[in-house]
């Protein structure tokens, strides 16, 4: 008991929403950030999230963004863990602790903070794509 | 992820409880609600896409048309977001006639909120009750402005018309008997046991929560966020404006913020009326290139214009952010979820006092 029966397709609504101005940019400043391709994220964010969240993307991308600065945690800045797990939830709460341990165990191994923090994002990459 | 649920109720896109069409797909595990899916797109104007291009002149009516509950302060954004762009300075009088508009224009909405809400837990008394209540709000509206919707009395540099001296007289004997009605009204509201049982308790939206949503307005209010755009602009600031802020997060704490700010109206406006100093209503100025992106305080919350213009005064490019957009994300995705009945779900999502018009724009 779990599908609908009268079912509509949104991907057209839903990509319109995306395409708008605001959106638009915060999508591409994501994309960029992560290495993903924009159409390839558009298709990630229709599938994964309803109407509404889509529509309060430029919110949620904003309020998560002042969560990540008001904590003194850098890496978890650097890796915007807040806009990826609470803000924009594409990855799993419990996934993103995880991938930001991993991060700074890179960095306390002595792996230089630039490339530790693209192999945690590499790590956000794949679980977005997931 | 597709998950286990018992059974998928839509409700919508029409329902008696919703003002607009709007289809939300509730999972349900027993009575539990465990998710919702919001399905929008029952009523989109496309009115962004309209303005683009216009000359300010045309964008200011078609901006207060995205919403007909909340027109006045879609108005006043737009028309202060074009003044802070040209540099255009706005008469003293006409700055506090804006409030008294705006005033006039928070106390119909909510009492149309609270009506609603009233009206999905089926305590039709106090609903009528309210609705009388507004009629009055309306009047005063339209004696003021002229129109009681869509009024256009806010222009670049001031207001399109001045308050008589009866006028003023007869807002002052309306807003008495307004003031003594809803302290009756609100009184029930908040002792009422039958209405606590529906409303205390319910929809829990934590403090948390409503800033990961990034809900705005009485529903951030309703959770003790002590959040108001009012208090950054000059003319509140001058009347020294405070928020109303509740900390019991649940539906009946929304519905009283809303009270609480009726009561906070009538008294803006009173102070309003008491120091509206004599002089001109309409300054001059020209509209120029620029871009701003400038908030106020509607109704329901932060509302948001991200405005670019040429140096003809038309609009190359605008973005709207209505609180609406906010606040049901909060409301479907924070605070439906977890509810214990699917017959709060409707009390819940009335109580965030949703627009549809808003959300679509």
């Amino acid at each position: 008991m779990s599908g609908w029966l009268y079912e509509q397709d949104l991907m057209v609504q839903k990509y319109h929403i995306l395409i708008a101005t605001r959106h638009d940019r915060i999508l591409r400043t994501i994309a960029s950030d992560v290495g993903i391709g924009v159409q390839e994220l558009r298709k990630t964010l229709i599938e994964r999230l309803d109407m509404i969240l889509l529509e309060n993307l430029p919110a949620r991308y904003e309020a998560a963004i002042a969560a990540d600065q008001k904590g003194d945690d850098l890496v978890a800045l650097a890796l915007g863990r807040y806009i990826f797990s609470t803000g924009i939830p594409l990855v799993r709460e419990s996934r993103m602790d995880e991938i930001l341990r991993t991060t700074k165990e890179r960095l306390d191994r002595g792996t230089p903070r630039p490339e530790a923090i693209a192999a945690g994002k590499a790590l956000i990459r794949e679980a977005i794509l997931q | 992820m597709k998950r286990t649920v018992d059974v998928n109720i839509p409700l919508g896109p029409v329902h008696p409880c919703f003002k607009e069409p709007v289809r939300l797909k509730c999972e349900t595990r027993g009575e539990r609600v465990i998710g919702v899916e919001v399905e929008l797109g029952y009523m989109k104007k496309g009115i962004e896409r309209i303005m683009k291009g216009r000359p300010w002149q045309e964008v200011m009516f078609l901006a207060e048309r995205v919403c007909g509950i909340c027109s006045v302060i879609h108005n006043m954004v737009f028309i202060e977001a074009i003044e802070r762009i040209s540099g255009i300075d706005v008469p003293k009088r006409a700055a506090f006639l804006r409030v008294i508009a705006n005033e006039l224009d928070r106390m119909q909405s909510h009492l149309l909120a609270n009506f609603s809400y009233c009206y999905t837990i089926e305590h039709e008394t106090l609903a009528m009750y309210l609705l009388d209540v507004r009629e009055l709000v309306m009047d005063e509206l339209e004696r003021l402005t002229g129109a009681r919707v869509t009024c256009a009395y806010i222009i670049p540099g001031g207001v399109r018309c001045d308050i008589r001296a009866e006028d003023q007289a007869t807002l002052r004997i309306s807003l008495d008997r307004i003031e003594s009605d809803l302290h009756r009204y609100a009184k029930m509201f908040e002792t009422g046991p039958m209405i606590a049982l529906r409303s205390k308790g319910i929809g829990i939206l934590t403090q948390e929560s409503a800033r990961r949503s990034h809900a705005v307005g009485p529903t951030a209010r309703g959770s003790g966020i002590n959040v108001d755009m009012r208090t950054l602009h000059p003319t509140y600031q001058q009347l020294g404006f405070v928020p109303v802020v509740r900390k019991d997060c649940d539906n009946h704490a929304r519905i009283m913020v809303r009270f609480d700010e009726l009561f906070a109206s009538i008294r803006i406006i009173r102070q309003c009326l008491d120091t509206l100093q004599k002089g001109i209503i309409r300054g001059g100025g020209i509209c120029k290139a620029g871009e701003i992106r400038y908030s106020g305080e509607a109704p329901r919350g932060e509302l948001t214009y991200t405005i670019k213009t040429d140096e003809f005064g038309r609009i190359t490019d605008i973005q709207i952010q209505t609180p609406s957009i906010m606040n049901i994300e909060a409301c479907c995705h924070e605070m439906i979820v977890g509810v214990d009945s699917i017959a709060d779900v409707t009390s819940t999502f009335v109580s965030a006092d949703p627009c549809i018009a808003c959300t679509e724009r």
